[in-house]
């Protein structure tokens, strides 16, 4: 079932459809030669209700991490009233291991912008921001032109092909982070384009109702609507004969991963780098027929399916299917970004424990305690036991830590927390015997098992 | 970055006659940025940048002069400032390296990147070389992790160093 044409990656040159040596930007004549701005000029047609229908029936589930349908979250708008509403693009891309979406910013903007186009035809945006981090500099000056060029062809501006959205030229600026890989997380990113730290809301309410400056807001990820011009295009039975369906006869609320995605792999590979492929590929495909396997010398130990937020596959895990709800069966968080680390049985897990317990106690925000407080804990206890000086008390302490934070146990406001939790929680599970062999024997009785 | 933590509000502000934001950044943001939302506060992250693209860091001056300039207490700004990785509020070099020390990198071997880089300057993550030209700090995954381990220097992105050839992307800079 490998995907025979590319979609998101049509225009860009990757394996096995061609070399990523050859890859450059596409600029708007190219695009609209090749096929482009026909979807958007397709919706220009529309009913706007209908966009959102097809969209919603080919179930596209966001690509940035949550996997929540598209769709969906467009339906959950009030109806326009007359005043502004926005549409943020998540470009903040700083999940560590991800490298996905920087492929569509630098090398087919166009794409991206012709799905916020859509995207705000469909749900009555009239003002698009597209958050771009700080450290994506060539990607960055790449958008401001073809931002420029969608202006100058009047995909924007006072006359844009879309006419006017809410009573108002429809617009799209770049916006430029600084730097703090929390205003990814989307109502983080709100608060940073209002120019404020990138503190996130307690939600309700929901951007969809009160998002940036008050008023109706969609965030979206970049890759999740750059899958959209396609959609919109082809239609969702179409998009449906792609990636993995939910199994035969489930009902519909059944979550299914139709579609393509971008997946990512870097670690000890002889060819890092990204691709496109239908969801639910297996992991050793992945590894051994998209990214020629692993360097020679190196073994498989594990992998971070996506970001390591989503904690870690084991080593028994390699035959692992990526589609969107791995998280109950493999006992991860989720796909998250699907862009794969690779561990090599030469790095020890501890060390890799400790590497994101630093991330995380690094770029809390502060807000909650148990994110602030909790982060640095688990750093200071993995830096121990990695240096020699643990004992098996800390195991339970670090289990015991890491399990009391985040969203999901309701201890904080938002999921960075929680991805510090299924970090720690699920490499030290999976890998147990490194963690009980790199502390010392004695036998210390641990607070959580005497109840202290 | 949160934990940035702030100078005591009785610090002594070093202050200079010319103002940092000069009147073509302020006409600039007038035209350009103002427009795009519906308040003033929202330009100030791309203010902050185009004053620090201008000076390489942030005076407290200048945070003055953009709130003047955005109509914000000064303490807003500085609160905004001090959340960012990217807002210097001292000086620093001319150049700053920045080392990606996220798990892709750290698999592939940037610990020994960083060792080696502050062998040859002279100086920790952190901190600036004497002579004022660069400055070596930790960065998380900068999103370049299939040409792992990566840095950039400045906003140029160099990937696939190794032991031997990381000091090259020093040479050749003033
Ligand atoms: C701590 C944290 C960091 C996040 N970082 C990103 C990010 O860098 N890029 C992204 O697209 N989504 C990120 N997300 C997910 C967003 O909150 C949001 O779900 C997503 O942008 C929605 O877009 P989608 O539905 O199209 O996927 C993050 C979430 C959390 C909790
Ligand atoms: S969970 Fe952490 S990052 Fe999220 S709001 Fe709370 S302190 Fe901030
Ligand atoms: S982990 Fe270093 S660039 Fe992503």
């Amino acid at each position: 079932m490998a995907l025979e044409q590319p979609i998101l990656l049509k225009r860009i040159p990757s394996v096995p459809h061609g070399d990523p040596a050859d890859r450059r930007t596409i600029g708007y004549d190219e695009y609209v030669k090749t096929g482009g701005y026909a979807a958007l000029d397709k919706s220009c047609g529309m009913d706007p209700k209908d966009i959102v229908e097809t969209v919603k029936a080919a179930e596209l589930r966001g690509r940035g991490g949550a996997g929540f349908p598209a769709g969906m979250k467009w339906s959950f708008l009030p109806p326009p009233d007359g005043g502004q509403r926005f549409l943020a693009i998540n470009a903040d891309e700083s999940e560590p291991a991800t490298f996905k979406d920087q492929v569509l910013i630098r090398y087919d903007p166009h794409l991206v912008i012709e799905g916020i186009a859509i995207c705000m035809k469909a749900c009555h945006l009239d003002t698009a921001y597209f958050y771009i981090r700080g450290e994506y500099h060539i990607h960055r000056e790449v958008f401001e032109r073809a931002i420029q060029e969608a202006w100058d062809n009047d995909v924007f501006g006072d006359n844009s092909r879309m006419g006017k959205i809410n009573d108002r030229p429809p617009r799209l600026f770049l916006q430029r982070g600084a730097g703090a890989y929390i205003c990814g997380e989307e109502t983080a990113l709100l608060e940073s384009l209002e120019g404020k730290r990138g503190w996130p809301r307690i939600k309700p309410p929901f951007p969809a109702v009160a998002g940036a400056f008050g008023r109706p807001t969609i965030i979206n990820n970049v890759e999740t609507l750059a899958t959209v011009p396609a959609v919109v295009e082809n239609g969702a039975d179409w998009f449906k004969t792609f990636g993995k369906g939910r199994p035969e006869g489930a009902p519909p609320q059944v979550p299914a991963s139709f579609g393509t995605k971008l997946f990512g792999v870097s670690g000890p590979v002889k060819k890092p780098g990204v691709i496109e492929e239908n969801l639910g590929l297996k992991l050793s495909t992945l590894i051994e027929d998209y990214h020629g396997g692993m360097l020679p010398g190196q073994k498989f130990k594990g992998a971070i399916p996506g970001g390591i937020s989503m904690g870690v596959l084991g080593t028994d895990q390699y035959e692992a299917e990526l589609d969107f709800d791995i998280g109950k069966k493999y006992a991860c968080l989720g796909l998250g970004t699907a862009c794969v680390t690779v561990i090599p049985d030469s790095v020890s897990m501890v060390a890799m424990a400790r590497n994101c317990a630093r991330f995380y106690s690094h770029e809390s925000c502060g807000q909650c305690t148990p994110c602030r407080e909790g982060g640095n804990w688990l750093y200071k206890i993995l830096s121990r036991i990695e240096a020699g000086d643990g004992t098996t008390k800390d195991l339970d302490l670090l289990l015991e830590v890491a399990g009391s934070m985040g969203s999901m146990p309701g201890t904080t406001i938002c999921g960075l927390a929680d991805g510090a939790n299924w970090a720690v929680r699920t490499i030290v599970n999976k890998f147990w015997d490194e963690f009980e062999a790199a502390v010392s024997k004695e036998r210390f009785v641990s607070l959580s098992v005497v109840g202290g | 970055m949160a934990w940035i933590t702030k100078n005591s509000g009785t610090m002594p502000i070093e202050r200079r006659e010319e103002p940092y934001l000069n009147d073509a950044i302020k006409q600039h943001f007038e035209e350009e940025y103002i427009p795009r939302y519906p308040n003033r506060q929202a330009a100030t992250i791309p203010l902050l940048h185009a004053i620090q693209d201008e000076h390489n860091w942030l005076p407290f001056q200048a945070i003055e002069e953009a709130a003047d300039f955005l109509g914000l207490p000064a303490s807003t700004v500085l609160d905004t400032a001090t959340f960012y990785e990217e807002f210097f509020l001292q000086p620093r070099g001319k150049y700053t390296i920045w080392v990606c020390q996220s798990i892709s990198c750290e698999i592939m071997g940037n610990v020994q990147l960083v060792d080696r880089l502050s062998q040859v300057l002279g100086i920790s993550p952190g901190e600036t070389t004497d002579d004022g030209r660069f400055t070596l700090m930790h960065v998380e995954c900068i999103g370049a992790c299939g040409g792992a381990p990566c840095a950039l220097v400045n906003h140029q992105l160099h990937e696939n160093l190794t032991v031997d050839n990381v000091e090259q992307i020093i040479q050749g800079l003033e």
